[in-house]
Parts: structure tokens; sequence; C-alpha cells
């Protein structure tokens, strides 16, 4: 198969094999097989052999597909083996000389049900609050940054153990205006309530209805973020301002970075730095990201 | 002027603002391993402390870097310094100042506070020797009346440590 194989490679490839010799005896494959046969065939993603792993997908209650990822030690079964998933957290896996990989399984069913509160919170959070960061959360993710109104935002951090419990949070804007918002949410810190909804919870605290996904600016606006001030639309100090509100315009030409930037701001930049050059009404530079050529007009608007 | 390293403090612009709250939101969701953003409610002053690589000769030790933003960051670099005691190392004077080409002249708005968080540790891991630099007194004479090290003149001569 390998006409001319060079001598490194040879090498690597009787080193594997020795390796693959010396890995657990095919008994103990065939003992996962039935293991495996236990849980049901149509629940293997895959298996690999060198280090051992066994991946299976589970379906929670409400129709959430989960990897679940179980690596097996050389030993195994007498050591427990170690898994991973995407979850807030792994609770302890009880593992004993007798436990088969349906236990695990089991185990981890077990897990997503006690999950079930968590991922509708934060379902809720997604489909009821304009959401920033993170834009496609993972299942693990259990933390959300959502836009306030006024330049201010919340980062909520959830207990993921008790997800309706008055939630970690961060206020990030303007210091004058997350001051005020900070005091009320310390004001009315003990009125939050197990029995309330976490986003009517929230609009308490907060005394006011938090923009939601419905409101005026949609989510694509934050998609595309200029690689100079992170934002997507242009957030100029004078509303007046002609530029206010753009959406990045420039793009770097080079396929390996193609970043996005605000005209405006890629100019700025230029402008602010002894190296670049001009010609009549055109700055001549490089991107700040990949140091290609780019040339923006001085009166880009 | 009275306040020591202070730079003249101008009110963040909404841009600076903007992309400082976008940037701390990152780090605290995935801060550089090995610092930590001390919590204060000041967006222009960040402080941050780490502890030195281990395996390093300034393993185990914990310093304080002072980051203040201008008003026009991130068209403008930040002031960065060590707060005192700072770490011996050929590039970092005994006020806290550094030496260190991307807080000055390389600098470009596709870094972050995290990358240069990054840089200085990176700095110190490679240094073979703890020692001043060979001009520190000097220097610190000329900045006695609080001069920021955006206002030096840098040679950035050796880029081996």
């Amino acid at each position: 198969m390998f006409t001319s194989p060079s001598q490194g490679f040879m090498d690597f490839f009787t080193e594997t094999f020795q390796i693959s010799q010396s890995t657990p005896p095919s008994d103990l494959y065939r003992s996962v097989y039935s293991e495996i046969e236990e849980v049901g065939w149509k629940h293997l993603v895959s298996f690999e052999r060198d280090p051992s792993s066994v991946n299976f997908s589970v379906i929670d209650e409400n129709e959430r597909k989960h990897i679940l990822e179980i690596r097996l030690p050389q030993n195994y079964p007498e050591s427990s083996p170690s898994i991973a998933a995407d979850v807030p957290y792994i609770c302890e896996f009880k593992w004993s000389m007798n436990s088969r990989l349906k236990d695990i399984v089991q185990q981890f069913q077990q897990l997503l049900q006690k999950l079930q509160k968590f991922w509708s919170t934060m379902d809720s959070i997604d489909k009821n609050l304009l959401v920033i960061y993170p834009k496609q959360p993972t299942l693990a993710c259990s933390y959300r940054q959502i836009y306030l109104g006024n330049d201010c935002c919340l980062l909520l951090f959830i207990d993921a153990q008790n997800p309706t419990s008055l939630p970690g949070c961060r206020f990030l804007g303007l210091n004058t205006t997350t001051e005020i918002i900070r005091k009320k949410w310390q004001r009315n810190g003990r009125k939050w309530s197990n029995e309330r909804s976490f986003i009517e919870n929230l609009s308490l605290l907060l005394e006011t209805n938090i923009p939601g996904c419905t409101t005026t600016f949609q989510k694509e606006e934050w998609e595309i973020e200029c690689g100079i001030c992170y934002a997507g639309q242009l957030p100029l100090g004078d509303d007046s301002q002609a530029n206010n509100g753009e959406y990045p315009d420039y793009t770097c030409d080079n396929p390996c970075c193609q970043r996005a930037f605000h005209t405006v701001c890629l100019r700025d930049w230029l402008r602010s730095i002894t190296t670049t050059k001009k010609s009549f009404d055109v700055l001549f530079g490089s991107c700040p990201y990949c140091s290609d050529p780019v040339a923006v007009k001085i009166n880009a608007s | 002027m009275t306040s020591s390293s202070a730079p003249s403090r101008k009110a963040l612009s909404k841009i600076a603002c903007n992309r400082l709250q976008k940037e701390l939101v990152e780090w605290q969701v995935s801060p550089p391993a090995g610092f930590k953003h001390k919590i204060t409610d000041n967006l222009q002053r960040w402080i941050i402390e780490f502890v030195g690589a281990s395996g390093t000769l300034y393993a185990e030790e914990t310093y304080q870097l002072q980051v203040d933003f201008p008003e026009h960051y991130p068209m403008e670099a930040p002031q960065v310094v060590f707060i005192p005691p700072a770490p011996l190392h050929p590039h970092i004077y005994s006020n806290g100042h550094i030496c260190l080409d991307i807080l000055y002249d390389s600098w470009s708005p596709a870094m972050t506070v995290s990358s240069i968080c990054i840089s200085i540790l990176s700095m110190l891991s490679s240094s073979t020797e703890k020692q001043r630099p060979a001009d520190n007194d000097r220097y610190i004479k000329n900045c006695r009346n609080g001069r920021s090290p955006k206002e030096t003149r840098w040679w950035f001569h050796d880029d081996k440590v």
C-alpha cells in the first residue's frame, strides 16, 4: 500500500504497532462490546480503540441531544472510566468492579434530568432577553451577557445546581448609569423569589422592563463587529454625527484575514500612526490584524 | 501635576467605553491563565494581579499591573505599569515602567489587555537573570515629576528578553 515509505514513517508505524500490541487484549474489547450492546447499538456514536473511548448519544426528556464520551482506562474495568459531556457540571459517578457502561449512561441520564430546570432557565433568557454574548451558547455555558438599554449590559452567572436562585451578576456600562442600576439591584435583592419566573424576578429587581429580542435593534446587528471598536453599530458620542449607527463597511482584502472595520475607525487608526502614507485624499497603511495593505479615503462617510 | 503616574484623566469616549466593556466580558469569561482582574467599578483603570509562571525565575511571585486607558482607546495604547514593587527584570524599571514595544510604538488596536498580559508574562518567563536595567537610576531621576512611561522615547534595543 505504501510504495516508498520513509524510514521515519516506518519507525512510527512499527512503534504504533507495538503499542497496540501491548494495549488491552481483545478479551477486554469483547466485554466492552457486550456492555455497549446493553446500552444499545443505536445509541453508539463512535468507539475509539487507542486511547479507548466510547461515545453515546443520549436524548433527554426535552429532546435535547447529548453526546456522552466515556474514556476507558488501560486497566478497565478495575479503575473507573472518566466521562466528558457538554454539561455545566458533572457529578461524581459511582463505580465498582461490577459496574458496567450502562450504569454510567443511567447516572448520566439522572444528571440530565436534574439539569432540565437549568436549561429551561437558560432557554427563557435566550428567548425573552437580548443576549449579546455568547452568540451560540453551548449547553454547558452558564452565563449570559444581556443588554439593558442605555449602553448598559448585565452579565449573569446562573448557578447550574440551583438555577432559579439569585444569579451572580456584573454590570457593565458607563459608571453613572450602572451605579443607578446596581443600587436598585442591591435594594431589591431580597425580593428575588423562587416562586416567580427568572425573567419576572429580573424585571422586579431592576425595576424595569428589560429589552427583549423584539426591541428595535435586531440580534443580527451585533453579528459583525468592527475589529477596532468591537461594536456592530458605530457608537459615537454625539447622536447627531453622520456616522452614528453605521455598520462595519470595510473588509480586509486578505482572504485569510477578512476582518471587518468601520471605515471611520480604520481611518482614525491610520491617522494616529506615523507609518501611514497619504496620497491625494487616500490613506495607505496596513491592517491592524494581518498587516496587509489597506487604503481608506480621508473623507470617508 | 500631583497625581503620581496617572495620565491626564479624560473620561473614556463612547467608543472606548463600549470596547472596554466587551474586553472585560471576554476577560471574565476566559481570563489569560494566571491573571486576575481585581473587581472595581472603574472601567478606565484596571488592576490586574498575576503570579509568575512556574519553572521561571519569577515562579510563585505575585505582581500587580495597573492599566489606565486613554480617552481614545484603542487608537492609543493603554498605559501599563507595575505597581511597585516591580519584578527585577532587565526591562522593568524600579518605578514600575516597562520597556516593551507593544505598549508604545508597536501598539495596534488588534491587541487587547489580555494579549498585553500574555506578552508581559512571556517577557518575564524568558528572563535569565534578575536585575534592573543598566540605566535604572538615571531613568527614575528623569521620571521624578510623575512622567508617564508613554512620554518616554524608548529604545527597544533587545528583543531577546
